[in-house]
């Protein structure tokens, strides 16, 4: 050591201030960097220029360009014999229908080009810069990518939250001289003539949301991606939920494209595909506002790019730091293993669509299965926490209350095995307070101290909203969009205390434990992402868990319903509890409907159900006889709806059909 | 195989070389033959090329001639010993470091196998009395001598090899039987029947099915019935092209005697020097020149089998019949569960008049399947066609022999030069296909002209004729690879299929991946070797070989590691729309997969006749279709 070198025990600090909540970003926890931190001390422009000289590439990959791409789908065997079926079929002549067929795979192919994608990379970053505090990758999943890449085909399936995610991936994908990847997209986009275009050169095709019976246009889908994956040209991006969730949670996912990749390999094109889910959790959704108003039912804005342009006045903001974590793959043989049998596929020519009932079956796992590691490397801001304690404050809270409640809850959420993202350097209150006010838009703190919600008015209605109850509404959707964030680490502790909590008896059996917990995942099965089959075993492990922590009282197999009333299963039946009256209105809303002469009630379309019920919510909360205004929630009322049906207590025919809906009422009343 | 000189007892021949000549004999057998009022040849009777007593010949632990093997010298290369085939007795400089650099082994490293087995070492045999008694006075050849039985106990997989080199068999034949025609046969059936004896029929040994390995809970006693003495060829019907032949006779004699007559069958499996006519059938076996002459469905005109329940035979020879489902589609493949096939009247054919090799080089292994492809679509392929993988190019490449000659090394030199450089080929990605041409010079002269055509129009550029003669010369020898590997820590077996034309490539990469991956997953420290061939071609699809091997020093129980390493890729095969096999059977390696593949109903088929034929289970080596109930 030279001389006159600092001495002192924290010389090993850059910036000895462990309060200061800036300097919190610095860490690298749980392995994950910044990206971002480079970024700020080197030039974008020629980071725009760099080489990318080490991208890994499939090893069996045989380089083509897009336009020689479209070609080999046009020429395929699996279009020619659609084509020949459609002629047969319509007496259509084969060239008309090629025609059709070209101008689809017009709008649908992408064109990645690395000029453009330098450009934009040059762009993304100066936005990135400074709309993010930091962007948060583990290197881990960077490296195995690496890996990965060289030996299979890969799918990359990020959480679905906002339009910056799939930006975010492609950034990311730059950065670190991984393959840039092709990307499903919606038809959503096509609107906006400039950003439909750089979006194909950074590797977007586009898809149409629906085209169930469309066979063309199916096949030109399912062989335009396959190909992709059988020549491993680049991994292709798209999202199991099918679109952005605007709630925050998961959706339910979707197996369309999941299906039109995995055929190739149930036909054994591929010796493997493997699936790399991408956790993406962000401190502040920038479209929060948006997605709020859109659950109400206000329409969304059309995705113009004069709209986007505008939304520029957002960009300024402060939208805190992203964690983009790469989970594990999962290998689609050992996942399928044991499940499929792709002998079943030796005796027809592999172009013909025709997936077995249980490769069906398998998919549907696999979503569910992605889905739940999607959330099991979520990263949990603090002010997810704070959100649920603030949901649970209607009256406003004291920040040293706050506080309080936060470490606790951080604690509760620590021993369900969710990765809290909380600074161990820095006291809870800078925590506390950098949270706030990174989200003054929805906070509010009097001058007494007391934190409370506030109003807001989105920048693009020109009218406000006359109703203050909806006003109210679309602020506590925001918040309670943040609570949501913590809702599936505390789905099945959840569910359990809310069967304890309504028990009328002195004591329960396990059995009658199980039978609630299972009705109460019915119900909310639309709500949640379950996993088919698993029922007994979360809830085992769910009991464990809350006996474990004090919470559940445990005597010769039965629960003490008394002693099991407390802090712990209080808090966690009230995380809940909106949904199950938002269900509760539902059902009234359907009790009360007229009936026709033999006393049934008219078939209606699901949306006019939702809206109606909505109606109802609105006057029991004008009425003050409910306060959770999540009940007007379009996105809750029509999970609902769909449980419902799912449970038989409605059914659809061609159009819509309520039916009887009395006996459950009374359990959805019970639990509430 | 090709130059190789088969020392028959009356000397040495050239079984197949580039120009053939033929012995002028046919005339004067014809007028023999109208001496006779027959048109029927009839030939004079010679001992087998293999001897009674097996080992006295043959490697009792491993593949081959006992004279035949790799070795380390004391140069420390690898040398083939021996004289009988075109690498005998060359040292081959690049094969060590090849063995080194692929396969991970290590000249230090060895595992040697277990001294020769003697009396002591070998199961006493269960002893039926009144079957010996009854046996002793039918006059028929046996014996129970323990190295005899011992050597019949077994095929060529790897795990009966391991067994033979580290371990014991539980269940070996009790008595070795030598029957010497028909009527012999026939009687050991009737009296194994009588006291329910189990036969399990022997021919040339070279099953890699687990086919002839006895039952190890059998507790009746257990005869090994060797066909090796039914070797008579017992006439040529020059009329209608048939020869009849017993069954024990084995492919090298068979085609030497034949051709001493002018005559072939044209069958050429890769065991032709030691597998006899009789295992053809009852195996479905296949041969290199099938393009030509057929796969032995093709060849057989009748089989003459004996059952417990009797003979089956037709009451014609005729080139086709309608008479309900074939009986004999039914014997071919059997595998020795329903009975002996003990006569075979096949097919022959004049001796081409010209064979030629060559090869063509294709920049890699797609262009090359799909050239084969091409060929097949137009039907205009040579006698046999097959196209190694580049692993299997490299490897090849590491067996050739010191170069001898200044000239030599230039012309090699400048070959490789041509093809890298002017052609701008990748030498780790070419891919070599072999080629044989047979028939009258002009046949063999427009055959060539449109393969290379069509190669041609795929990037394939012609090879030589040597590097042909090479390739087929391989097959033979490379059965001899795996004893040497066994002694530095390397398993490697081989195994085929069949497959649409469609899954050809995807089948050969999957597996290939499977292979090596499932390596990986299981701990195996060293790189394994997998590579492939396409060595038959048909209509509608192609036959493909995989050759797999690993160092497995450093994990346990290889021979375990192995098998569940090849049922993952036979696991993959079929699920690529491949077969259960092409032509090594099912034997007991397979029949798991045997119910999936001919679905239930068809296997109860099966076991209907099987239960019919044989409802004492007397052929009872438990192969195919039989469970343990029955």
């Amino acid at each position: 050591m030279k001389p006159g070198e600092d001495l002192s025990p924290t010389s090993w600090v850059k910036k000895d201030q462990p309060t200061d909540v800036s300097t919190m970003a610095h860490y690298k926890d749980g392995g994950y960097e910044d990206v971002l931190e480079e970024r700020r001390h080197t030039s974008d422009l020629k980071y725009a220029m760099k080489s990318r000289p080490d991208v890994p590439r499939y090893k069996y990959c045989k380089p083509r360009t897009p336009a020689e791409i479209k070609t080999q789908v046009l020429n395929s065997d699996r279009l020619r014999y659609t084509i020949e079926k459609i002629s047969d079929a319509t007496k259509t002549s084969k060239e008309e229908i090629m025609k059709e067929a070209g101008s689809i795979l017009d709008d649908m192919a992408h064109n990645l080009t690395v000029g453009v994608v330098r450009s934009v990379a040059f762009f993304l970053i100066k936005v990135f810069k400074s709309i993010f505090s930091r962007i948060y990758v583990n290197k881990e999943g960077i490296q195995m990518l690496h890996r990965l890449l060289h030996e299979y085909p890969v799918l990359l399936m990020p959480t679905h939250r906002s339009y910056l995610d799939f930006l975010l991936v492609s950034y990311i994908f730059y950065e670190y001289d991984l393959p840039l990847p092709i990307i499903a997209t919606a038809m959503d986009f096509q609107g906006m003539k400039f950003f439909s275009w750089v979006i194909r050169q950074v590797g977007g095709f586009y898809i149409r949301r629906a085209f169930g019976s469309d066979t063309l246009y199916w096949a030109i889908f399912t062989e335009y991606v396959q190909t992709h994956l059988r020549n491993g040209d680049a991994p292709i991006e798209f999202f199991v939920e099918g679109t952005r969730s605007r709630t925050a949670k998961s959706y339910q996912p979707k197996i369309g494209m999941l299906s039109a990749s995995l055929e190739s390999y149930f036909k054994a094109e591929l010796p493997d595909v493997m699936v790399v889910p991408i956790s993406i959790s962000y401190d502040r959704i920038l479209e929060e506002t948006i997605y709020a108003y859109e659950l109400l039912g206000i329409p969304k804005p059309k995705e113009s790019t004069a709209g986007l342009l505008k939304a520029r006045g957002v960009l300024s903001n402060d939208y805190g730091s992203v964690h983009f974590h790469i989970d594990n793959p999962i290998s689609i043989r050992l996942f399928s293993s044991n499940k499929i049998d792709r002998v079943q596929h030796a005796l027809e020519p592999r172009y013909i669509n025709n997936l077995t009932a249980q490769e069906k079956d398998v998919m549907v796992h696999l979503a569910r299965h992605i889905v739940r590691q999607q959330q099991g490397h979520m990263v949990i801001s603090p002010w997810a926490l704070m959100a649920s304690v603030l949901m649970q404050s209607r009256e406003g809270i004291l920040l040293r209350q706050l506080i309080k409640e936060v470490e606790w809850l951080k604690r509760q959420t620590s021993n369900l095995g969710a990765y809290v993202n909380w600074p161990g350097n820095t006291s809870s209150e800078s925590v506390v307070q950098h949270y706030l006010s990174l989200h003054m838009n929805v906070i509010s703190i009097s001058e007494t101290g007391l934190i409370e919600l506030k109003l807001v008015l989105p920048s693009h209605m020109k009218k406000p909203v006359a109703d203050e109850v909806m006003l109210n509404a679309a602020t506590n959707l925001i918040l309670s969009s943040y609570r949501n964030q913590l809702l599936h680490v505390f789905v099945q502790v959840g569910m359990l205390s809310l069967v304890v909590n309504t028990s009328p008896q002195v004591t329960m059996t396990m059995e009658d434990l199980y039978q609630g917990y299972v009705f109460l995942e019915t119900l909310l099965q639309k709500e949640f992402v379950f996993l088919q089959g698993e029922t007994k075993k979360e809830f085992e492990w769910a009991v464990l868990t809350l006996n474990h922590s004090g919470a559940l009282a445990i005597k010769d197999n039965h629960v003490l319903v008394k002693q099991s009333i407390n802090k712990y299963t209080t808090f966690f039946s009230q995380m809940f509890e909106p949904f199950l009256l938002g269900y509760w209105v539902l059902c009234q809303y359907f009790l009360s409907l007229p009936g026709d002469i033999q006393g049934k009630p008219l078939p209606r379309k699901p949306k006019n159900f939702t809206k109606e019920a909505q109606k109802v919510a609105l006057r029991l909360l004008q009425e003050n006889v409910i306060r959770h205004y999540e009940i007007l929630s379009l996105d809750l009322l029509g999970n609902g709806l769909l449980a419902l049906v799912e449970m038989g207590c409605m059914y659809k025919d061609k159009r819509w059909v309520s039916h009887s809906v009395t006996c459950h009422t009374r359990s959805v009343t019970r639990h509430t | 195989m090709a130059d190789a000189n088969e020392p028959g007892p009356e000397g040495k021949r050239h079984l197949v070389s580039n120009n053939v000549s033929y012995p002028a004999i046919k005339s004067i057998n014809l007028e023999e033959c109208r001496a006779e009022k027959s048109y029927k040849l009839t030939v004079e009777q010679k001992p087998s090329s293999i001897p009674k007593r097996r080992q006295e010949l043959l490697k009792w632990n491993g593949w081959g001639y006992r004279d035949s093997k790799f070795v380390v010298n004391k140069n420390g290369h690898v040398e083939f010993t021996g004289e009988r085939y075109r690498l005998s007795n060359t040292v081959m400089p690049a094969l060590r470091d090849w063995m080194i650099n692929t396969v991970g082994i290590s000249l230090e490293h060895q595992q040697p196998a277990q001294p020769e087995l003697t009396a002591a070492d070998i199961v006493a045999p269960i002893v039926n009395e009144g079957f010996l008694e009854d046996m002793q006075r039918t006059g028929i050849s046996f014996t129970d001598d323990p190295q005899d039985r011992l050597f019949r106990a077994h095929g060529h997989t790897l795990h009966e090899v391991f067994i033979l080199r580290e371990g014991k068999f539980k269940r070996i034949p009790d008595l070795v039987l030598w029957p010497v025609s028909h009527k012999q046969v026939q009687t050991v059936v009737e009296l194994c029947s009588k006291h329910n004896v189990v036969i399990i029929p022997f021919g040339g040994g070279t099953s890699v099915s687990g086919a002839l390995e006895c039952p190890e809970n059998e507790k009746r006693m257990i005869v090994s019935l060797d066909t090796s003495q039914m070797t008579k060829i017992l006439w040529i019907d020059e009329k209608n092209l048939t020869a009849c032949f017993e069954c024990g006779i084995v492919g090298q004699d068979l085609e030497r005697r034949l051709a001493e007559k002018g005559y072939c069958t044209g069958h050429e499996p890769d065991s032709i020097e030691f597998s006899s006519v009789g295992g053809w059938v009852a195996t479905r076996a296949s041969g290199m020149k099938k393009n030509i002459y057929g796969n032995i469905e093709d060849l057989v005109v009748h089989v003459k089998v004996v059952t417990p329940r009797g003979v089956i035979s037709r009451n014609c020879q005729v080139p086709r019949i309608s008479a309900g489902p074939d009986i004999q589609q039914f014997i071919l493949g059997s595998e020795g569960t329903l009975g002996v096939v003990t006569e075979v009247i096949m097919k022959i054919r004049p001796l081409p008049e010209c064979q030629k090799y060559g090869s063509v080089v294709f920049p890699n292994f797609e262009k090359g399947v799909d050239c084969l492809r091409e060929i097949s679509r137009q039907r205009s392929a040579p006698a046999s066609i097959r196209l190694m993988d580049n692993e299997q190019f490299q490897f090849g490449h590491a067996l050739n022999p010191e170069v001898k000659s200044v000239l030599a090394s230039f012309v090699e030199g400048f070959k490789k030069l041509y093809i890298t450089r002017i052609k701008g080929f990748d030498l780790q990605n070419i891919s070599v296909a072999t080629l044989l041409f047979e028939g009258t010079k002009e046949e063999v002269a427009n055959q060539e002209k449109r393969v290379y055509e069509i190669a041609a129009q795929f990037g394939g550029i012609p090879g030589g004729e040597e590097n042909g003669l090479r390739g087929y010369m391989l097959t033979y020898v490379i059965a001899y690879i795996r004893d040497i590997g066994f002694d530095y820590y390397i398993v490697a077996e081989s195994f085929e299929t069949s497959v649409p034309w469609d899954r050809v490539l995807d089948l050969c990469r999957n597996v290939k991946d499977r292979l090596i991956r499932e390596c990986k997953e299981r701990g195996v420290q060293f790189p394994p070797y997998a590579t492939c061939r396409v060595t038959q071609m048909y209509d509608a699809g192609a036959c493909v070989y995989f050759y797999f091997g690993f160092n497995y020093r450093g994990v346990g129980n290889p021979v375990k590691l192995y098998e569940d390493i090849e049922m993952c890729a036979r696991e993959e095969i079929l699920a690529n729309g491949g077969s259960i096999s092409h032509h090594h059977g099912v034997g007991k390696v397979r029949k798991r997969w045997l119910g999936q593949t001919i679905s239930e109903p068809g296997l109860g088929m099966l076991r209907a006749v099987k239960q019919y034929l044989d409802p004492k289970n007397i052929f009872g080596n438990n192969n195919l279709m039989i469970d343990s109930k029955l």
